[in-house]
């Protein structure tokens, strides 16, 4: 990495920490929450989706699996509230070890039917759950909410949120530099072609679809304990699994800055519309934006103007 | 080196190649010719790993590799390309032959030590000045010159060329043969190749074999096999066979 990215990037992240500190409203707090989430989740994918050009269209699960096993372990093991937070973690090995489960044998089906299966596995998660008493069944799982003031309770969530962003930018950086990112975008560019170069595609496949679960694992074991309430239709909402392929096309899959741009512009339309704009027109205009990004810049937001500047 | 033994592949009620032995020995470049659809490609595709053959085995430097998969047979020293150019699209062309680097026979070369090795197999392959450039901007000879820049950057002992000198023109051919020699001769790679440019493969090949209907109809030097009254047949028919 050269000098002057790597400082502009240390430089935000300093500025993004320090916020909570200018004390700012809740709902700043709350909202960079949702941001930051939504760059975790499209950065996560877009290690499957975007280099190796597998869409998972089911990655709410992951998600969805990460909070519950939280809460789960939280009531449990009667974990104190902050030890909650560190929960997540496993949590997240959790969904990394449905990932090696579920990848072995869907990830040797290639095009719209991997989104397809990967879809139908988001479904029967859910289903598996609700219908699973010890997890809460259709009730969901509350959980003990931290003894301190709102404020400084959503600032620590903000800047625990914060570091997981960091660390799956971070990996997601070295992913795309790696032996491993070439391997996956010679998968994406003809897979039979990749193998005859030596790659094993099978296993840099897995690694790729295990790593892209474990953020998204550990970022639902915090988001359940942002809510201290789960249920089932929250996190593994199928609304949730298409945003973070939305939000990492959006901005330009298969980069490391696209999924970063789609996953804030998009959240930041989002919320602008629903504080300023009726529920319904809010949702029409959502949509129509989706449309005309992608009629217009099929390969995302970063790459048309990546284009534009090189005259191609 | 490269051995098969009674090579059977059938696709459904189609048996592509029957029984087919071969041998290539170390540094020789050996040619595959045949009429349409008599096998060639497949060969090189069972070869690779690309198809399981429903019968017969495979030994490369020793080892059987018959039931390894493609990666590993490439890991293991096989290169080959592709008949219809397939470079990795989205790529530039050092990143299609670094990517190559990254996982081929030397491994643990690191990214900054990949795209050097890259640059000098473009040099090597002539297309220093394109190394920037998209797969999809280069003309038809300069693709096929990247699909051998591509397979010689795994360093392979063997390299299975699929016609790479379909569809060029006359000087087009010449600079390809001379490729062809010069890849043996720098990297002592040894070579396989499928090729109905009857110049090309006269001039390069010490030994052919010709198939017929997946079967293997004979082998030896290129005036014996341009000679033999089967491989006559089997391209301009039996009347002419017989004069």
């Amino acid at each position: 990495m050269k000098k002057a990215p790597l400082i502009a990037a240390a430089i935000v992240v300093v500025m993004l920490a320090a916020f909570p500190f200018l004390s700012p409203e809740v709902y700043y707090l709350s909202f960079m929450f949702s941001v930051f989430m939504y760059v975790i989740l499209a950065s996560s994918w877009n290690l499957i989706g975007g280099y190796a050009g597998y869409l998972s269209f089911g990655h709410a699960a992951f998600f969805g699996i990460g909070a519950f096993a939280t809460a789960k372990m939280a009531a449990l093991f009667e974990l104190p509230p902050v030890l909650t937070i560190l929960a997540a973690i496993p949590a997240g090995a959790i969904a990394a070890l449905v990932a090696i489960v579920i990848g072995y044998p869907c990830l040797k089906i290639r095009g719209p039917y991997f989104a397809v299966v990967t879809l139908c596995f988001a479904f029967v998660v859910d289903l598996a759950v609700k219908n699973i008493e010890w997890l809460g069944g259709a009730e969901g799982i509350w959980m003990r909410i931290m003894d301190v003031q709102e404020k400084l309770s959503r600032s620590i969530m903000y800047e625990v949120m914060l570091i997981l962003m960091v660390a799956t930018l971070a990996v997601a950086w070295w992913v795309g530099r790696s032996r491993l990112g070439a391997g996956l975008r010679a998968v994406r560019a003809d897979e039979e072609v990749a193998e005859t170069m030596a790659i094993p595609t099978a296993n840099i496949k897995i690694q790729a679809f295990v790593l892209s679960a474990f953020f998204p694992g550990v970022a639902g074991g915090l988001f359940a304990y942002y809510l201290t309430y789960i249920h089932p239709d929250v996190v593994f909402s199928i609304n949730i699994s298409i945003l973070i392929v939305l939000m990492a096309m959006f901005g330009g899959g298969g980069t490391w800055l696209g999924p970063i741009i789609g996953a804030v512009i998009l959240t930041m339309v989002n919320e602008g519309l629903s504080t300023f704009a009726r529920a319904e027109i809010a949702r029409i205009i959502y949509g129509t934006l989706f449309i005309v990004v992608t009629i217009f810049m099929p390969d995302g937001i970063l790459h048309f103007f990546l284009k534009r500047n090189r005259g191609r | 080196m490269l051995t098969g033994k009674k090579i059977t592949k059938r696709f459904g009620g189609l048996t592509a190649l029957s029984e087919v032995d071969f041998e290539v020995r170390r540094g020789e470049i050996v040619g595959l010719i045949g009429p349409n659809g008599s096998g060639k490609t497949t060969l090189f595709n069972v070869i690779s790993g690309i198809h399981r053959p429903e019968g017969g085995d495979l030994f490369f430097a020793g080892r059987r590799i018959t039931d390894f998969p493609p990666y590993k047979r490439a890991q293991l020293g096989i290169g080959r390309t592709f008949q219809i150019v397939r470079p990795l699209a989205g790529l530039n062309l050092v990143e299609n032959v670094a990517t190559g680097v990254l996982y081929g026979r030397k491994q643990g070369a690191g990214a900054r030590e990949a795209r050097e090795k890259a640059l000098e197999i473009l040099a090597f392959t002539g297309l220093t000045e394109k190394a920037r450039r998209f797969p999809d901007e280069l003309v038809l000879e300069d693709r096929k010159r990247l699909e051998i820049a591509r397979a010689l950057a795994l360093n392979p002992e063997v390299l299975l060329l699929d016609e790479v000198f379909a569809g060029l023109n006359p000087t087009e051919i010449g600079s390809a043969i001379e490729l062809t020699f010069r890849i043996r001769d720098a990297y002592g790679t040894t070579i396989f190749m499928i090729e109905h440019v009857m110049k090309a493969i006269m001039s390069t090949c010490s030994r052919i074999m010709v198939l017929n209907f997946g079967i293997k109809i004979t082998e030896g030097t290129p005036e014996e096999v341009a000679n033999h009254p089967e491989v006559i047949s089997a391209y301009l028919g039996a009347a002419y066979a017989a004069c």
